[in-house]
């Protein structure tokens, strides 16, 4: 028996998809079946039988979840204590005292619901120094009893202990565990120094707690999940992806599921930049364009951006998570007026009732029935033809809602959708480079999700981006993104010290230590030697400074280097340096585990797609309506070279570009489509 | 109702997906603006507290887009580059001149807050004006750090009134030397000058680059109509509220020179779709520096009109329209030279008199009062082990006040500055001789009501070495307020176990000991001192007022609060009439404390 097939499963909003990847043949298989949200399970079993897959055939199985966002967003997570400092147990309420920016002027704001209130938070005697120096011992007999009252009283599922400084000095939260399990062993823990060594009481409080919260339901869900691929006769490895890269094993994202909270949108990210590598592509703008938001998040020298803040209903995390800009842009983003003034989204159609073409009883017109409008899409051709589009339905709806309105004609306020949708998206991808400092010129932008590959090509003749990558099978490119996890693990420890004060021996001891706890783990999971890779990262700042820019901290001489990369690191992204004494915040390690990823083989040249017609559409570059020519696909051979203004169809998605643009197929049937600046 | 949201159809070709992308194009680049500078900026006090403000104008000086940092800095520039121009004339600004203003009459904002705005040209054309505002460190004060108690500008450092210090897009040296000799800390005032002129450049550029792409007349066309939606927005929100003129009072604990309260008085006429701010009533000139220059002012009305209609659209020129005010010359709250401004503080505590006004004409849209102040203590000293000078500083949230429909949120930051953010336990205490004993929220610090007030905290700093400790707090004497017999909440105040000798060591700028029980600590507004090892301040801010009669609230409601320890068993039984005993409620015990 072969089992050279490589399985992932990604499970979104509306649809799940499943892609499998046959090594020896290299073929590659996708399918959709509906998200089921009252068991997750059945949804991702049903996309898993549509690919006809022998589960014993498969060498791996990689999968993307949202069970950890649904349960927060739903509210349906553990019910969960907190143990922490006596005097403290406010922490976790007072938090940062601020509002986020679309809130700064809402005296009428309320804070979101707390997931623990304030009778779940006990504070127990103990006290460390901000050294990590024991100034008042840890009262056991306070975590005893709180723990019980926490299971007691109030019926608690989960706790989460969060003690001053363990950042630090874990002894006081690793003694509060051990005694938490002895006391009430059915709860589930989870401790704070044991996701996070970084400082910031109530950012690793609300970690912990996140944490917690989703623990439970977690574990469960990966069980059943587990159980059923095993039933079904899988005897590979089982990875569940991580926010902020690559993926983990199933039974290590049950110690820490708050890792994989935002791995929704990882798997696209690690394809895309999977793909850049290979077409010789290092700085990319991934922009996922979906149904009802559109994620954009930059990869520079082929690594997607990563953040270490971040925050989830206003609750902060403090994990690495891919650095992605979201706004609520996307094909069932709804249009609207505001006075005189034409708005898109944020509020969408959604998949329910979705976009007014769709027939399912949508009456606001989308972006998606003002691109029926502009003749990009064929509502005879959507979904390969499996849902037919009502396109009068769709003009109609235009013609009523805004057209007679504003006085123009429907094709006018089809384009004027467009031009504010591409405002609102090329505003966000300005912000995520040149915030940074990088100018979005230098860059390809990687189209995918479903309305990507027709909505991408329009931003980047904005931002003037000359080159725009559409890879196979975008609508389920999140999924075949998964294929190429690593498996990846981050460490990190907070050590405060200014550069000069630092002793090189310490410093090369502590990252040794953060070395050692992750070669260890990769080890256990059967990466051998050669397959093992690990990257420092020092996290610095100017005395005084708050934020830190992350520093690669692999092969120094001495510090005095270490203080040459972070003053020319500031350099680039501030514009200057500084007098001030640079400083040591905290110490990163990540460990890479190589796993067996598919290989891309090169297509082979057999003809020119021909087009299969013309249709008439909108001409963004000509500004009027214009005969397009029309493509499938599937014809399209390596090497060929289509001129715009064209529409290529497949069967979930449509890519379209305009008359100053030339779309070229690589080797490995990827579409290029450049021009346009 | 504004005509154009009548007729959407406009007269002059402009189509309305257009007007949007340029709207849109405009608060991008105020964003963009924003993030140069914070890139940039040298100073921590920028990028950390945001303690600045940008906006785009076009070539008529009308605000188009702006990103502030702090709330109270909406509209802040507009002051100033109107009244900048009318100082050196339009007509004597060239392409690539830059102008830095910060004479505080002019400036809308005290002397550290400078303003640098410049014209923006396409083709020797005059487009647009962009401009930035930020805190500087230093400008030469009588007192490094912060000042408490100047009694006239000259003690508050340099003043620009207007002064080109670019020309012609090159760097006039002798101004940047003249600052550079006038600062404390001039590497960083020079850094943050730079950072502030890069912002600008980048809002030039994009403004260049617009009309480039659309062509000066429509993206000007545009503009008007940006203008005239934020006009109709504004009347529209006017509209909808109710006709009427309120008047409301509050004080300040002293001027930080004398001990005497400082009256803030407003009377807000709303008549239609227009609103008219009266602040006469208010305190002559203080002789210290609480004084609020006019423009400053105008940024509380365009603060508090904006919250009330248009909270989360982009701001622009046209929300302003339906604005006035008036402040007598040589009143606290139109500071005329040489009235010292150093502190502002009136400006911050006055909007809370606004809406203690505006809830006697509409208490259903206005929460009852937030718990009023910043609440800052800062410490600052030299690290004797490196050497090294630190000044480490945190605002506390307040609670905010219940309204018609739900409690207050507890512990946020004041209207003002939302922003803003406390700084965490584990990150003061690596960088100050300090040991936390607490930070909670205040029991019963949220005024009684139907709907209770959100609460204040209480952090209690327990020092760990000698440092000197500066509290600013103005509003401890005097309480907030509720509405329909809600309470208001608790008052901030600073509490300080110090030893005996502490007369000698530590000034008291406003003490309100003598209010409290005796019992050994000292009980205070405004101070500053120098502490020793062991001493405790703690700073522990004030309760949002209820909203409703407490005895209406339903009990259970006051028995959860309980179990939360939000309320004490005793305030259950004296403020809301709910005996509870242990986890449960006394139901008759309640009805006869209810009925009696």
């Amino acid at each position: 028996m072969t089992s050279s097939h490589h399985l992932a499963v990604d499970i979104g909003g509306t649809f799940v998809d499943s892609v499998t990847f046959d090594r020896e043949s290299g073929e590659l298989a996708v399918e959709k079946a509906s998200t089921t949200p009252a068991d997750p399970t059945a949804g991702v079993v049903n996309a898993i039988e549509k690919l006809g897959l022998d589960l014993a055939d498969a060498s791996s199985f990689v999968h993307g979840t949202t069970l950890g966002i649904n349960a927060l967003l739903e509210r349906e997570g553990a019910r969960t204590g907190i143990i922490t400092n006596e005097g403290f147990r406010d922490i976790y309420e007072i938090g940062r005292t601020n509002l986020k920016r679309d809130s700064m002027y809402d005296i009428r704001y309320n804070k979101p619901e707390l997931l623990v209130p304030r009778r779940r938070r006990y504070g127990v005697g103990g006290r460390l120094d901000a050294k990590g120096n024991e100034v008042e011992p840890l009262d056991e007999d306070a975590v005893r009893d709180a723990a019980r009252e926490l299971v007691d009283e109030w019926d608690c599922e989960a706790i989460a202990v969060c003690f001053l400084h363990s950042y630090q000095n874990d002894e006081h939260e690793r003694r509060a565990g051990e005694i938490i399990r002895e006391e009430v062993p059915g709860v589930s823990l989870s401790l704070s120094s044991e996701i996070t060594r970084e400082y910031r009481e109530y950012e690793r409080t609300s970690t912990a707690v996140l944490d917690a919260y989703i623990k439970p339901i977690f574990d469960n869900y990966v069980e059943q999940l587990d159980d059923t691929v095993r039933d079904e006769g899988f005897d590979g490895s089982f990875f569940i992806t991580r926010s902020g890269g690559g993926a983990l094993t199933a039974e290590s994202a049950t110690t820490a599921p708050v890792h994989t909270i935002l791995s929704g949108p990882a798997g696209g990210l690690i394809g895309a930049s999977f793909v850049g590598d290979i077409i010789g592509r290092e700085n990319l703008i991934a922009v996922d364009f979906g149904g009802t938001s559109m994620d954009a998040c930059v990869i520079e020298d082929g690594a997607p951006a990563v953040e270490y803040e971040s925050a989830l209903e206003e609750l902060p995390m403090m994990i690495p998570v891919f650095d992605i800009r979201t706004i609520g842009a996307g094909g069932g983003s709804i249009g609207w007026l505001d006075g005189n003034l034409l708005k898109v989204g944020p509020q969408s159609a959604g998949a329910d009732p979705g976009p007014i073409c769709y027939g399912h009883g949508g009456s606001e017109p989308t972006i998606t029935d003002a691109a029926l409008a502009l003749g990009f899409m064929d509502p005879d051709q959507f979904l390969g033809g499996e849902m037919d589009l009502d396109a009068d339905a769709a003009l109609s709806g235009i013609e009523t809602k805004l057209a007679d309105e504003l006085g123009q004609s429907i094709e006018e306020v089809s384009r004027g959708m467009f031009d504010v949708a591409l405002a609102n998206t090329v505003g966000a991808i300005r912000e995520i480079t040149v915030e940074k400092g990088l100018d979005p010129r230098d860059f390809t932008m990687v189209a995918y999700g479903g309305a990507g590959p027709m909505f991408v090509p329009l931003v980047a003749r904005e931002l003037g981006v000359g080159e725009v990558l559409v890879p196979q099978a975008p609508s389920v490119f999140s999924a075949w993104g998964m294929l190429m996890s690593d498996i990846v693990y981050d460490e990190s420890q907070t050590y405060i010290s200014v550069l000069e004060d630092v002793d090189h021996d310490e410093f090369e001891r502590r990252f040794t230590e953060l070395e050692e706890e992750l070669t260890e783990q990769l080890s256990v999971e059967g990466f051998a030697d050669e397959t093992q890779s690990l990257e420092r990262y020092v996290e610095m700042r100017y005395l005084g400074q708050e934020h830190t820019v992350s520093v690669p901290g692999q092969d120094l001489a001495d510090l005095d280097e270490l203080g040459e990369r972070f003053e020319a690191k500031h350099e680039s992204r501030y514009g200057h340096t500084m007098d001030d004494p640079p400083q040591v915040v905290h110490l990163r390690v990540r460990g890479i585990g190589e796993t067996d990823k598919p290989t891309l083989e090169k297509a082979t040249a057999d003809g020119a797609g021909e087009p299969v017609g013309v249709r008439n559409a909108y001409d963004f570059a000509a500004g009027e309506m214009t005969d397009f020519d029309v493509y499938k696909r599937g014809s399209l051979a390596a090497g060929q070279t289509i001129e715009g203004p064209a529409i290529v169809f497949e069967p979930t998605t449509t890519i379209v570009f305009h008359s100053d643009q030339t779309a070229e197929v690589d080797d490995y049937g990827h579409l290029l489509i450049q021009g346009g600046v | 109702m504004g005509d154009l949201t009548m007729s959407p159809a406009t007269d002059d070709g402009l189509d309305a997906a257009t007007i949007e992308v340029v709207r849109n194009y405009m608060t991008s680049a105020a964003t963009e603006m924003q993030r140069t500078l914070t890139r940039t900026a040298y100073n921590t006090i920028i990028y950390e507290i945001f303690d600045f403000g940008l906006s785009l104008y076009d070539a008529e000086a009308r605000l188009v887009a702006d990103a502030p940092g702090l709330s109270l800095f909406l509209g802040g520039n507009d002051y100033a580059l109107r009244k900048g121009l009318e100082h050196i004339g339009e007509e004597n600004l060239d392409p690539g001149d830059i102008v830095l203003l910060n004479y505080p009459y002019w400036n809308a904002a005290h002397t550290l807050d400078v303003c640098i705005f410049a014209p923006v040209h396409l083709d020797d054309e005059l487009i647009g004006y962009a401009a930035s505002r930020a805190h500087w460190l230093d400008l030469g004060a009588k007192d490094a750090g912060y000042v408490l108690d100047s009694t006239d500008m000259h003690q508050e450092g340099l003043v620009f009134p207007g002064t080109k210090v670019y020309k012609g897009g090159e760097p006039d040296e002798e101004i940047l030397e003249l600052i550079r000799f006038n600062s404390r800390i001039p590497d960083k005032v020079i850094g943050d000058l730079h950072a502030q002129v890069a912002a600008i450049q980048t809002g030039g550029e994009r403004l260049r680059e617009i009309h480039r792409k659309y062509g000066s007349a429509t993206v000007n066309a545009a503009i008007d109509h940006i203008i005239a939606h934020g006009e109709s927005t504004t009347k529209e929100g006017l509209e909808a509220l109710s006709d009427g003129t309120w008047s409301a009072v509050d004080y300040l604990d002293n001027d930080g020179v004398s001990d005497d309260l400082v009256p803030m008085a407003v009377e807000v006429t709303i008549d239609g779709d227009h609103i008219h701010f009266d602040f006469s009533e208010s305190a002559d000139e203080t002789d210290g520096p609480m004084n609020v220059p006019l423009g400053r002012t105008q940024a509380m009305c365009k603060f508090v009109v904006k919250t009330l209609t248009n909270p989360s659209r982009t701001t622009n020129e046209g929300h302003y329209r339906p604005v006035d005010l008036h402040a007598p010359e040589g009143t606290l709250f139109n500071a005329r030279y040489p009235a010292p401004t150093y502190t502002l503080w009136a400006s911050t505590l006055g909007v809370d008199v606004i809406y203690k006004a505006l809830a006697k004409g509409m208490p259903a849209l206005i929460p009852s009062s937030t718990g009023g102040d910043i609440n800052s203590i800062m410490l600052h000293s030299t690290d004797p082990a490196s050497g090294r000078r630190y000044v480490e500083a945190s605002n506390e949230g307040v609670g905010w006040g219940a309204t018609d429909e739900r409690d207050g949120p507890n512990a946020l930051m004041h209207y003002v500055q939302t922003m803003v953010r406390n700084i965490p336990l584990e990150v003061f205490e690596n960088k100050a001789p300090v040991r936390f004993d607490r930070l909670e929220l205040r029991q019963d610090s949220g005024g009684a009501g139907r709907y209770r007030g959100g609460l204040g905290i209480r952090r209690d700093y327990r020092l760990v070495g000698e440092t000197n400790v500066l509290s600013i707090n103005k509003k401890t004497r005097t309480p907030g307020w509720g509405q329909f017999g809600g309470a208001p909440g608790a008052k901030n105040v600073v509490v300080l176990d110090v030893d005996d000798d502490w007369q000698a060591r530590v000034q008291l700028i406003a003490d309100n000991t003598d209010e409290h029980p005796d019992d050994g600590l000292l009980y205070v507004g405004m101070m500053r001192g120098a502490f020793r090892p062991d001493e405790v301040v703690s700073n522990r801010s004030g309760g949002g007022g209820g909203y409703g009669d407490p005895f209406a609230r339903p009990p259970d409601a006051v028995l959860e609060d309980v179990i939360d320890g939000y309320v004490s068993i005793e305030a259950a039984r004296t403020e809301y009439g709910v005996a509870i005993d242990g986890t449960t409620i006394d139901r008759e015990e309640t009805d006869r404390l209810r009925d009696a």
